[in-house]
C-alpha cells in the first residue's frame, strides 16, 4: 500500500532526526570535556545521513523515493580550542588547555533545526493519516 | 489500536476455508478456488492480523522499557489502524453487496 510506504519513509526521517538530537546532546554535554579515553579533549560528533532508494527494483516513481539512513557518526576535524589556563591540570608546558572543538551556539542552531525537521516529518505523518482516512470515507 | 490487548495470547485471525461462503463467488466466475476472492481476502486478513501483532509487540516492548522507539511504535500503531479500517471498509462493502442481492424481490 503506497500510503504505508510513505509512513516508512517518514519513520526513517524521524529516526535520523532523533540521531541528530543525540549527537547534539553528546556535543553539548561534553562542551568542556578535556579528557577522553583516547586522550586529548572531546571531539565534536557529526552524524552522516544518506539517502537510500526505497525500492531499487520498482517503477521509476518508486526508484525516485528514498528513505534516509544513518551511515554513521564521525568526529569533526576542526582543531581544539586552546585556552590559556596554567592552573588547569590538563594544561601543556605553555599553560594552554585544549578544549573541545564544540561551539555551543552552533549546537543550539543544530538543535533548533533538528526539532523543526522532526516536527515537519511528524506533520507529514499526520497528513498521510488524514489522506488514508479521507480515502476510506469515499462512498460512505 | 489493539485487538488482542497487551500480553494477551496471540492467535492470528483464522482464515476462511477456500471454496466456502464468499469463495464460491470467485469459483463460479471460472477463476477456480485457488486465487479466488476468498484467498485474497484471507491473505488481506492475515496481513492486517500481522500488523496488529507487530504493533502489539512494539507497544509491550515500549511499555516494559525494553525498547524506546517512540515514533516507531506510534507508526506501527498507525499502520495497524489504517489496515484495520481498510479491512472494515472492504467488509462493509461486501456485506452491503450481499444484502443488496439477498433483499432482491423475485
Amino acid at each position: 500500500m503506497n500510503l504505508l510506504d510513505t509512513l516508512q519513509i517518514t519513520a526513517s526521517g524521524l529516526t535520523a532526526q532523533r540521531l541528530r538530537l543525540q549527537t547534539v546532546a553528546s556535543n553539548m554535554a561534553n562542551a568542556r570535556t578535556t579528557r577522553t579515553e583516547e586522550g586529548g579533549p572531546y571531539k565534536k560528533q557529526l552524524p552522516i545521513l544518506q539517502a537510500v532508494q526505497d525500492d531499487p527494483f520498482g517503477s521509476d516513481l518508486e526508484q525516485a523515493m528514498s528513505q534516509v539512513e544513518i551511515m554513521g557518526v564521525v568526529e569533526s576535524n576542526e582543531p581544539p580550542v586552546m585556552v590559556h589556563d596554567p592552573g588547569h591540570p590538563d594544561a601543556d608546558e605553555q599553560g594552554y588547555v585544549a578544549y573541545p572543538n564544540v561551539n555551543v551556539l552552533e549546537e543550539m542552531v543544530d538543535l533548533m533545526t533538528t526539532a523543526r525537521t522532526y516536527e515537519a516529518n511528524a506533520n507529514v505523518l499526520e497528513v498521510t493519516e488524514g489522506m488514508a482516512s479521507n480515502a476510506l470515507e469515499i462512498g460512505r | 489500536m489493539n485487538i488482542t490487548g497487551v500480553g494477551a495470547p496471540r492467535i492470528p485471525i483464522q482464515e476462511p476455508r477456500a471454496g466456502e461462503g464468499v469463495g464460491s463467488v470467485g469459483g463460479s466466475a471460472g477463476v477456480g478456488p485457488k486465487g479466488g476472492f476468498a484467498d485474497k481476502l484471507a491473505e488481506a486478513v492475515d496481513k492486517v492480523s500481522e500488523q496488529q501483532l507487530t504493533a502489539d509487540d512494539k507497544l509491550s516492548k515500549l511499555a516494559s522499557g525494553e525498547d524506546t522507539d517512540l515514533h516507531g511504535t506510534m507508526i506501527a500503531l498507525e499502520e495497524a489502524d489504517i489496515t484495520l479500517r481498510t479491512m472494515v471498509a472492504v467488509r462493509d462493502k461486501v456485506v452491503g453487496a450481499y444484502q443488496e442481492i439477498m433483499n432482491m424481490s423475485i
